[in-house]
């Protein structure tokens, strides 16, 4: 369990967020939008836990950060879906591409 | 280590799966097996109680509030989900590669000095640095969430004076 070295957590969660951000980025409905920002959320989260299983030192603040980061997101995504569906109500659309009303 | 790698295939095809997927319900579903993916890897590295928070919070909050969204807004199956992906399909993909690529490399070339930590942290001390060390930031994000929630019921709420 311990011979896995850390370079392989920390390229995976390189690998995870890229696929959030790629969601992000491409994704038309806003709720899958959130959904990728939520992957490149946990993919941090997975380093700071990865950093405070091989650093002695951060290992109790590792663990903090992402109890802090969790909470983060949890409001986050909360008023996210809020919006969405305040929005739904106003505009009838969850497109990214159609909610275009502050546009000059 | 072959754990390792089958665990790390099934979390990447869950985020593939909850990015690409034209169904949005399977999405979410996919979004479900990313999180419990990313779960597991807390437990292997020796968080149980920051796997325990993650599915409760996650898997428990988080999907069941991503699912009503997608039932209380259009298009759950709908054919036009995908459509208007490959306008900015390969812009985005280059992107996506560029940075695959230089966090890559700055993984691979910088040496870490880490000898996996051998003892188990406790949820006690976890317990105990957040009331002392980390006071005043857990009575901040104690409020950061509850404003937050308040906001959201009353973004979401819908406006009664209007209707009558």
């Amino acid at each position: 369990m311990n011979t896995i070295p850390l370079t392989h957590f920390l390229m995976l969660a390189a690998v995870l967020f890229a696929i959030g951000l790629y969601g992000v980025l491409v994704r038309k409905n806003v709720v899958i939008v959130l959904m990728g920002i939520e992957i490149m959320m946990n993919s941090a989260n997975l380093n700071f836990i990865a950093f405070s299983k091989f650093y002695s030192a951060s290992r109790v603040t590792g663990q903090i950060f992402t109890l802090f980061g969790i909470t983060i997101a949890a409001a986050e995504v909360a008023v996210g879906l809020a919006l969405v569906i305040a929005i739904f109500r106003q505009a009838k659309t969850v497109e990214v591409q159609e909610i275009d009303t502050l546009k000059g | 280590m072959l754990f390792f790698y089958l665990l790390a295939t099934l979390t990447v095809l869950g985020a593939l799966g909850a990015t690409l997927m034209k169904n949005l319900i399977h999405c979410a579903l996919c979004l479900i097996l990313f999180f419990l993916g990313i779960a597991t890897f807390y437990i292997l590295l020796g968080a149980e109680f920051i796997a325990a928070v993650q599915i409760l919070i996650y898997v428990g909050a988080v999907a069941t509030l991503v699912l009503f969204a997608i039932m209380l807004t259009q298009n759950v199956v709908g054919e036009t989900t995908l459509k208007g992906l490959g306008q900015n399909r390969w812009w985005a993909l280059g992107l996506t590669a560029a940075v695959i690529g230089i966090l890559g490399s700055a993984i691979h070339h910088q040496r870490f000095s880490a000898a996996s930590y051998a003892g188990r942290l406790t949820t006690q001390e976890i317990g105990q640095a957040l009331v002392v060390v980390y006071a005043l930031p857990f009575e901040v994000v104690s409020l950061l969430l509850t404003g937050a929630m308040i906001g959201a019921i009353v973004i979401a709420m819908e406006d009664r004076k209007k209707k009558q």
